[in-house]
């Protein structure tokens, strides 16, 4: 049965290309469906047409119709839906109206008008449904990252719709918080019988939860089916199943153990040599930057405690830990934007940071302008640095459009190429993959490892530990604001309990490019060097 | 509405907030004595440091304090340069009339000191004014404040419980866009097109915010249903009863005193009959709002003795409520109204409970996930 149906739709948002173009999809009752595409392809939009923010409160052109439990969207707005689809937004804070968790998840029950002894009893099973019974009577804002978003998803959960539609409901939280709210949905959807549409990036930890998975691309469906047939031939798919294709595995694997009875069932490939590690920069250069036993306090708080950090030249550093543990707090000691309360951060070069959000930074009306409005802050203009980076981080094709018609994954780049055009040898990039798509990804890790390698170094404080293995010569680890670990990104991500996926099926390699560059070396003849 | 504290139990109940508020408020209009406003500031302070919690509205109390004490500033230089004669001259500064039709009056000439002190201390009430207010917002929950309307102004209240949240979200959204702009070139600051650089994503940032929120609370129901006949009715009866009390006021003014009572009790029958109405014809239920406690009704007695502790100082002719600056000398201090500004700390007995820290693990899962490294550490 279909839960939802989309027949014909085309929509374009005032002053903007259109988004979807005749768009036909069922979404199954009961499924917990995938949506995947690259940034800008219209997932977030093909979302919010469920419940019918596409188009009341966006506004835009819009042709064909949107059924949602037998209801149109033509002629019922959100608030009307609001019984049978509850819909999370990306940033988990800026939803919450009430000041309480309690009495934000009972803010649909209040609108629908519900007697006092059924809220209270709603609250009670969402609360619960999500494992944040706990968190009743805490404030939204004083929550980590997953918390927040299982409280916004407990939200859009009591008035028990038929369906949730959560969008990236994982990008801005830490991997220990991600698997926190997508056991939550997978519970619901078998438990309750909840259909689930769920958009998201990385596809690690969501692909293998899927029943369909929808593959969206400028505005039209690519694919629709299970996510192994889907993900065959997609360019971000999860490191296993890229694994699989490139020693061609059947069927390909979706999760690590997936992979190792692959790998237990077909022979071992004849991998030459060592893994070079990340990029094969040359060795470290120069100290660029020192932190010396560096104590930070905020609000009374100790959020950095005793922290040491040397950055060379050449280097590329992955600071990763879960949300909280200080990592914005140490990039932003280190870009000498907050003053320490014990230790010293000297830097030997210009030292420039790309905030988290992009938005914080972007305010030119193009691209183009944008970036050369650095250079005019820096007293120089520079058309040759301009139209590097435009190129490096793929955004060229974007130079004239205005930033904030940009999704969200562009504007990251966007904001980075702003930053790096001011020509400061030492980078440091905060979350600079949240909303990026594989495309997006491959840009960013080109352009950081050839800052790199040109003698500037860059520090990136990253959930993401496939991007790191990628591209991190070094990594620390920061926990509770102290270094848990520190060392060369190797050894540091191998010895992790989350670590890369490929170590679990091939170990010592750590990424699939790894595994391809040994593989290439054996068929040139299996000289090691 | 990332605002207030992070904990639950706030001790007092909204209400209970609003009367200290208004009872601080009278305190000040009572006592404009500058050591009694002095120490009306100094019980905000102590009330905002035990009951604000980190939250983003006790941030914005010294904002607001600073705001309100530059506008102190201003206006006592504004006076001072205008309004000259007596005695006690500190300098002359050379003096400028004006042409009579921008009011003739003589800018600079002789500053007194007089004028400056008596400016000062009428601007300092004003500081007393705004510091009250900013506690308040600091202290309070503002959804129990909603939820303290009656349920005719459930929505409406809302919307202004949201619009007021989005104070704190401003300001950490001017720190983070400060912080990008010095990033950006690192660490070069460049006044020049600052303002612009930095307000247009200030805005942008609470533009994506407001279109988050708003489309949570459209998908979320809010604002659902028609308006039923009792809301028209309701509506009808409102502005009858408004139009009344209007009417009530030309009455006064024109000197018939009969009938502007008569009007004015017909008028607040009419508007109270109109929330009445209108709340019965919402049909909404609130979950679970908050009941006072005898604990609130024993603090708001508390608080409220302290106007009327003042108007029977005054009544009893104490002089040192009030102070004029001319003749020049030192305010006054008397143990009656000292008691009564004192009353209003009687919130600061109880104290909330300590904000737990967002965090989901614990060192020992850290020093685990570390363990598998250590023998590759080099710190």
């Amino acid at each position: 049965m279909s839960a939802i149906t989309f027949r014909g739709v085309t929509f374009g948002y005032p002053d903007g290309p259109d988004a979807l173009h005749h768009l036909d999809l069922d979404v199954v009752a009961g499924d917990l469906t995938l949506v995947i595409g690259g940034s800008g392809s219209g997932k977030s939009t093909l979302l919010r047409c469920v419940n019918g923010l596409v188009p009341h409160s966006s506004g835009g052109r819009f042709a064909g119709e949107v059924i949602t439990f037998g209801r149109s969207t033509r002629d019922h707005a959100p608030r009307d839906l609001a019984d049978v689809v509850g819909i999370v937004a990306q940033d988990p804070e800026a939803q919450f109206v009430v000041d309480r968790v309690e009495h934000d998840v009972a803010f649909v029950l209040e609108n629908l008008r519900m007697p006092a002894t059924t809220m209270r009893r709603r609250v009670e099973e969402a609360l619960d449904a999500l494992g944040i019974a706990h968190l009743r009577d805490r404030s939204p804002s004083s929550l980590s990252g997953g918390e927040q978003q299982r409280a916004a998803i407990a939200g859009a959960l009591a008035a028990a719709p038929a369906a949730l539609v959560l969008d990236e409901p994982t990008s801005q939280i830490d991997p220990q918080g991600a698997d926190d709210v997508l056991a939550a949905l997978t519970r619901l959807n078998a438990d309750l019988g909840t259909t689930v549409l769920l958009a998201e990036h990385r596809l690690e930890r969501a692909a293998p939860l899927a029943h369909r998975i929808v593959a969206l691309d400028a505005g039209r469906v690519q694919a629709v089916g299970t996510p192994a047939t889907v993900l065959a031939d997609h360019p971000g798919a999860p490191s296993v199943t890229r694994l699989g294709r490139l020693l061609g595995w059947d069927p390909l694997p979706l999760t690590v153990r997936e992979a190792r009875a692959a790998a237990a069932r077909h022979p071992r490939p004849d991998l030459v040599g060592e893994p070079v590690g990340a990029p094969g920069l040359p060795a470290p250069g120069d100290v660029l930057v020192r932190a010396r036993g560096v104590h930070v306090g905020l609000g009374g708080r100790s959020v950095l405690h005793d922290v040491s950090f040397d950055l060379h030249a050449g280097e590329v550093v992955a600071l990763l830990g879960r949300n909280g543990a200080g990592k914005s707090t140490l990039l932003r000691a280190l870009a000498g934007l907050i003053g320490t309360e014990r230790g010293t951060v000297s830097a030997e070069v210009a030292v420039a940071a790309v905030p988290q959000n992009p938005n914080a930074l972007l305010f030119a009306s193009t691209v183009r302008r944008e970036l050369e409005e650095t250079l005019r802050l820096l007293g120089r203009s520079d058309p040759v640095a301009v139209e590097h980076w435009l190129h490096a981080l793929g955004i060229a094709p974007l130079a004239e459009r205005h930033p904030r018609n940009l999704s969200g994954g562009e504007r990251q780049r966007v904001a980075i190429a702003a930053v790096a055009v001011g020509g400061a040898p030492v980078l440091l990039l905060d979350e600079p993959t949240r909303g990026m798509d594989a495309a997006s990804r491959r840009a960013l890790h080109d352009a950081v490892v050839a800052h790199a390698a040109s003698g500037g170094a860059v520090v990136l404080a990253t959930h993401d530990v496939e991007l790191a293995a990628e591209c991190a010569t070094g990594a620390v680890v920061l926990g509770e604001g102290e270094v848990v670990a520190a060392g060369d990104a190797r050894s540091v991500l191998a010895g992790s309990l989350f670590a890369p996926q490929v170590l679990r099926v091939l170990p010592p390699f750590l990424t699939v490019s790894d595994v391809e560059a040994a593989l290439t070396r054996s068929a040139l003849g299996g000289d090691p060097t | 509405m990332g605002s207030g504290q992070g904990t639950a139990e706030r001790p007092w109940h909204a209400l209970t907030w609003v009367v200290w508020a208004v009872a601080a408020t009278a305190t000040l209009q009572l006592a404009p004595s500058p050591v009694y406003v002095l120490l009306v500031i100094v019980v905000a302070f102590m009330v905002v440091q035990t009951h604000g919690g980190s939250g983003g509205y006790a941030r914005a109390f010294p904002v607001l304090v600073g705001a309100a004490a530059v506008f102190m500033v201003l206006r006592v230089a504004l006076t001072a340069l205008t309004t000259h004669g007596g005695p006690h001259v500190l300098w002359t500064w050379p003096a400028l009339a004006l042409p009579d039709w921008l009011g003739g009056f003589t800018v600079g000439g002789t500053i007194e000191a007089p004028v400056v002190a008596q400016a000062a201390a009428e601007g300092f009430v004003v500081v007393g004014v705004i510091a009250v207010f900013a506690a308040l917002n600091a202290v309070v929950s503002h959804h129990e404040l909603v939820q303290v309307l009656p349920r005719a102004f459930h929505e409406v209240g809302l919307i202004l419980a949201v619009g007021i949240a989005f104070v704190p979200s401003t300001i950490t959204a001017v720190r983070d866009v400060r912080a990008a702009d010095r990033a950006r070139t690192g660490g070069r600051v460049v006044r020049r097109g600052r303002l612009v650089r930095q307000i247009v994503p200030v805005l942008d940032l609470g533009l994506e915010r407001a279109i988050t929120l708003s489309e949570s609370m459209d998908s979320r129901g809010f604002a659902r249903g028609a308006t039923s006949r009792r809301d028209q009715a309701s509506g009808w009866i409102g502005l009858a009863g408004i139009t009344a009390l209007g009417a009530a006021f030309v009455a006064l003014v024109a000197g018939r005193r009969g009938l502007a009572v008569a009007l004015t009790g017909g008028g607040v029958v009419a508007v109270i009959g109109a929330i009445a109405v209108a709340s019965a014809a919402t049909g909404r239920d609130r979950y679970r709002p908050r009941r006072l406690r005898a604990s609130d009704l024993v603090v708001m007695a508390g608080v409220c003795l302290s106007p009327v502790l003042l108007v029977i100082a005054d009544t009893t002719g104490d002089r040192t409520l009030t102070w004029v600056a001319s003749p020049l000398r030192w305010p006054g201090l008397h143990a009656v109204p000292v008691v009564a500004v004192a009353l209003l700390a009687v919130p600061l007995v109880r104290r909330p409970a300590p904000v737990p820290t967002p965090t989901t693990a614990t060192r020992e899962t850290v020093a685990a996930v570390g363990a598998g490294v250590a023998a590759e550490v080099t710190t």
